[in-house]
């Protein structure tokens, strides 16, 4: 079965760019493979100019530890770890020992300092969230990659995990791919990629607002199959064929 | 990166100890077993012989070059009076003295009395009391036959005795103050089959040569010896230990290394399953691992890392708590005479180190299998729900168990085509052969067996619930069932097997003697010559040999000849002196009738004797063991006339006397047996439990859909035991069949041995005991989960 099909994009840097469509159509198959989690059976990867096709597990892991972060839907913390041993993990697991108050400095960013002790149990399910975005900016990564970081969330929880986001586009050029089935999440995105079938369908600005983005997402229809193709490059990340 | 994974390592630890407590207890455990064992074992370190104390230097005849330690050759008396006078006038040795030592032991209304074994060296020259620094506290010393000098006996008293001669009274001429009977040198050296000790007494004194004090002394004692003998100074001189004593610490250093290494092997076997489960739980935590950075090699560190800490901390608290219990097993091992009287348990540093060190090798590779399969957990691992189940049966289970089974069943069906002495072991290599394969394939075979063992209640709620959660969660089984399986398999077939072997053996020994009554020691080592002749027999004392032939030297046991070589046909012995060889030591001499051979004597003595025969036993013409080991005693006699009682000696009917020789090595076995197989039971109890209480845990959410659909905590609790019990029986009942298939084919290896039909026995308490201890804990483990969530 094809997931994705003849997929080509380009995430350029400090962009936010949000995939929306509906179950099936390859949104997170997409997001799997930009972020190398996922190896594409044909095609190319390109992530902040190197191509991840030929890599060995362990290079593409390093790969990921260092230009790449993640933020998912749930489970995203160890569950043994404080918050801010989950924060200093990617450093550590790099060699790198984090220097004073950066941990700390990144918690604070994301609204939670004084909690750096705090297990994940002892968290709230949007305190979590905010404690996964500093893990996933703390090694400032060329990408961040969310997929669904509002699903587990209630509304004012998720609109608090948007806005950090978006924060870290606006102030620090943070290049963001968000999939996301929530039109109102999506609204917060430069842009929005309509994906159905495995094939991207349509394009609109996030600007474009939350009510025309759920009523194109409705829209979205089945389309033909092709083959598929997913490349980033040196300047952000992109998908192109 | 190492630091990273140590301090998480260490964070997993101590958020999650629940997930490790497998780990810990077994490595707690398994420390503490190896901790006291060896313990016990260092503690038990051959000592010099009291009556040598005050003897720095010690001297003994060179070695034989058998090869083997329990081989000795003696000097002549004359060749130790030669070698001691020269020692004797080496500056700063103040007296060399040889110490023929011979057999005695006191009679008290009759009967022997004391340790047989140490009596066999408890009669001494005078002159030899000054090693051990023994004097007279009273009277004079002996000076002829029929005098003694012993202690706690006044001068002018008389002591009845029994010697290899038989029994004799004898005067007390002096009171010592040491153990032993000293007679007259020259009645010492008549009685002594050779020497094997000169003592040294030098004049720097009696403290431990080698820290300085005495070592010109000893260079010039070792010049003087040259190859003479070998001389022993120090902690050398400990080698001098009583062969007999040496047994018993052999014995027991037997029992404290299985269990040394049962405990090694359990403990990598509880610790590989205890992480591998708990891998399999935290798929999506290691998965998240991966995604956000680590590589599969510091998945694997995290793993190794943690383990470690658990092993090392289970360490340090289980080596100080093996090495308190040593202590407590001192007393019951010298009653069950595996350590020797006196012994005492010192402190041994080295062991507990060592039991530490060995519980984080052993955890160490316990883990590796299950940290290598972790750290191929792809990082996508970390998105999914739940990880799917595995499957119970892996592709190395698909190769290894078929390979296991078809090794041991045709291991088993050659077993009558192989030579008879290759049988029995070869009837063992296939049942372990087999029980692994059973184990291996549990996955598979479990199906159609609980199929059938459940059928009866197929039609209740519960016994429905019970029959598909069990066929459904196979792989959970398979991990309860298969523990439980090896260890009814490996109780079955080890008891099974020397209670098999106990029989065969019986109708072995039996067919040795005709039936009837024997002469045997009654709590000696052997029958005196006296004890023999009243029966109106010939002593046939037996004797030890050193034969050389074509470069190559042997020690046998020999005995003595009346009638010439037997089943020669020769009629009487033709007066002349001869030897017979048996198949064995004609073979490994390579020697035939009519070689000549190299025959050393127990007295030290060395002549050429023509091979007359090769025979079923070494022997040599009665006059000449006399003449050459005058200290030795006859093993029985059968009776042919009537009996007449005599010290030492009591009667038995032939079966009997089979009977009790069996059960005294029975004895040892089966002690060894249920320290082995109580470890085994106790190791697969911690891995059952250990399963249990993890899978239990992980199926709460179940129990809840459980409860939501009507069912009370009771109904949960039974279900939850009669899938446990389904479980250990399906285990159980595997094992057993397994091990009874293998143990016919051992039994008619047996049969073939012995060239009689043997009764094929079947240890049905300790199976049954293993059973339900494995049982009662799965059952406890596998409870508590469901209970604490109230």
């Amino acid at each position: 079965m094809t997931a994705l099909d003849r997929v080509d994009a380009r995430f350029e840097p400090g962009t936010f760019t949000a995939v929306m469509g509906p179950s099936g159509s390859g949104k997170s198959t997409l997001l799997h493979c930009a972020a190398g989690l996922d190896r594409a059976s044909g095609g190319e990867v390109i992530i902040d100019g190197v191509p991840v096709g030929g890599l060995s597990e362990r290079a593409l892991t390093r790969l990921r530890r260092a230009r790449v972060g993640f933020v998912f839907q749930a489970f995203n913390l160890v569950p043994a770890l404080t918050a801010a041993q989950n924060v200093a993990l990617p450093l550590r697991l790099a060699g790198r020992r984090p220097h004073r108050g950066e941990v700390a400095a990144v918690l604070a960013e994301v609204g939670l300092e004084g909690r750096e002790r705090h297990r994940p149990s002892e968290l709230s399910g949007g305190q979590q969230q905010r404690v996964a975005i500093a893990r996933a900016l703390v090694a400032r990564p060329a990408v961040l990659f969310a997929d669904e970081p509002t699903g587990a969330l209630d509304a004012t929880a998720g609109a608090g995990v948007l806005r950090l986001l978006r924060e870290a586009v606006d102030r620090h050029r943070q290049t963001i791919l968000m999939v996301t089935h929530d039109p109102l999440a999506a609204a917060t995105a430069d842009r929005v990629l309509f994906l159905a079938d495995g094939r991207v369908v349509d394009e609109l600005p996030g600007s474009a607002g939350a009510e025309r983005i759920a009523l194109h997402t409705a829209r979205l229809e089945a389309t033909k199959t092709v083959s598929a193709a997913v490349r980033t490059d040196g300047s952000g990340a992109a998908v192109t064929r | 990166m190492i630091a990273g994974a140590v301090g998480t390592g260490w964070a997993t630890v101590r958020h999650r100890f629940p997930r490790f407590a497998g780990t810990f207890v077994a490595v707690f455990l398994g420390v503490a077993v190896v901790a006291g064992a060896a313990t016990l074992h260092l503690s038990s370190q051959p000592q010099a012989p009291a009556r040598y104390g005050q003897s720095p230097v010690l001297v003994t005849p060179p070695d034989p070059g058998t090869g083997q330690d329990s081989d000795r050759r003696a000097w002549t008396a004359r060749e130790a009076a030669g070698l001691a006078a020269r020692l004797g006038s080496l500056p700063g040795v103040t007296a060399a003295v040889a110490d023929p030592w011979f057999y005695v032991q006191r009679l008290v209304a009759g009967r022997a009395t004391g340790d047989a074994q140490a009596a066999l060296v408890d009669g001494h020259s005078w002159s030899s009391a000054a090693l051990g620094g023994y004097r007279l506290t009273a009277g004079r010393p002996p000076r002829t036959g029929g005098e003694v000098a012993v202690a706690g006996l006044s001068p002018g008293a008389t002591t009845d005795v029994l010697t290899s001669a038989g029994p004799e009274k004898w005067l007390v001429t002096g009171t010592v103050s040491g153990p032993g009977f000293y007679v007259a040198d020259h009645e010492a050296a008549r009685r002594a089959s050779g020497v094997h000790v000169i003592g040294l007494t030098l004049a720097a004194g009696a403290g431990e040569v080698g820290d300085g004090a005495g070592r010109a002394e000893v260079a010039a004692v070792r010049a003087e010896v040259g190859a003479e003998g070998v001389v022993r100074a120090g902690a050398d001189r400990d080698s001098l230990e009583p062969d007999s004593v040496t047994r018993i610490r052999w014995l027991g250093a037997q029992l404290l290394i299985a269990l040394v290494m049962l405990g090694a092997f359990a403990t990598v076997f509880v610790v590989s399953s205890t992480c591998a489960l708990s891998a399999a739980q935290r798929r999506r935590e290691l998965g998240l691992l991966r995604a956000i950075g680590a590589t599969p090699g510091q998945v694997r560190r995290l793993m190794y890392t943690e383990t470690a800490l658990i092993a090392l901390f289970a360490g340090l608290l289980g080596a100080p708590a093996g090495a308190a219990a040593a202590p407590l097993l001192a007393e019951p091992m010298v009653g069950t005479g595996l350590e020797p009287a006196g012994f005492a348990v010192t402190s041994q540093p080295t062991a507990l180190a060592g039991a530490i060190l060995l519980g984080l090798v052993v955890a160490l590779a316990g883990v590796a299998a299950a940290a290598r399969r972790a750290s191929r957990i792809p990082p996508l691992d970390a998105l999914r729900e739940a990880a799917a189940d595995p499957r119970a049966m892996t592709p190395a289970r698909w190769v290894a168990g078929p390979f296991c089974a078809v090794a041991g069943a045709g291991l088993l069906a050659s077993v009558p085509a192989l030579p008879l002495e290759l049988r029995s072991t070869a009837g063992l290599g296939a049942a372990m052969l087999l029980l692994t394969a059973a184990a291996l394939l549990s996955p598979v075979l479990i199906v159609p067996l609980v199929r059938v063992i459940a059928r009866p209640w197929r039609n209740t709620a519960i016994g429905m619930l019970v029959r598909e959660s069990t066929l459904t969660g196979v792989r959970r089984v398979a991990s309860t069932a298969a523990p439980v399986l090896a260890t009814v398999g490996f109780t079955v077939l080890l008891a099974g097997t020397v209670a098999t072997a106990e029989a065969a053996v019986g109708i072995d020994e039996s067919a040795k003697y005709p039936a009837g009554t024997l002469l045997v020691p009654d709590g000696t080592p052997g029958l005196s010559a006296a004890a023999v002749t009243a029966q109106g027999a010939e002593p046939t004392p037996s004797t030890r040999l050193l034969i050389t032939h074509g470069g190559a030297t042997t020690g046998v046991p020999a005995s003595g000849s009346v009638t010439g070589p037997a089943g020669t046909g020769d009629g009487p012995a033709p007066g002349g002196e001869f030897l017979v060889l048996d198949r064995y030591t004609a073979a490994e001499l390579d020697a035939r009738a009519g070689d000549v051979v190299r025959v050393r004597f127990a007295d030290g003595a060395v002549t050429s004797l023509p091979v007359r025969a090769v025979g079923a036993e070494v022997q040599v013409p009665v006059e000449m063991v006399r003449r050459h080991d005058p200290d030795a005693l006859t093993r029985l006699v059968v009776l042919e006339e009537d009996a007449v009682a005599v010290p030492g000696g009591r009667f038995l009917p032939v079966q009997e006397y089979v009977r009790e020789e069996v059960d005294e090595e029975g004895r040892l076995v089966d002690l060894f047996l249920v320290a082995l197989i109580g470890l085994t039971a106790g190791y697969t109890g911690i891995a059952v439990g250990n399963t249990l209480l993890m899978a239990t845990a992980a199926r709460r959410p179940e129990f809840g859909a459980l409860r939501l659909a009507g069912a009370g905590t009771g109904q949960v609790l039974r279900i939850v035991t009669a899938e446990t019990l389904l479980a250990v029986l399906t285990g159980a009942v595997l094992g057993t069949l397994v091990a009874v298939i293998s143990l016919a084919g051992i039994r008619a290896a047996f049969a073939a041995e012995v060239g009689a039909e043997i009764a094929l026995v079947i240890p049905w308490t300790i199976t049954a005991a293993v059973t339900a201890i494995c049982a009662a804990l799965a059952t406890a483990a596998a409870i508590v989960p469901v209970l604490r969530r109230g």
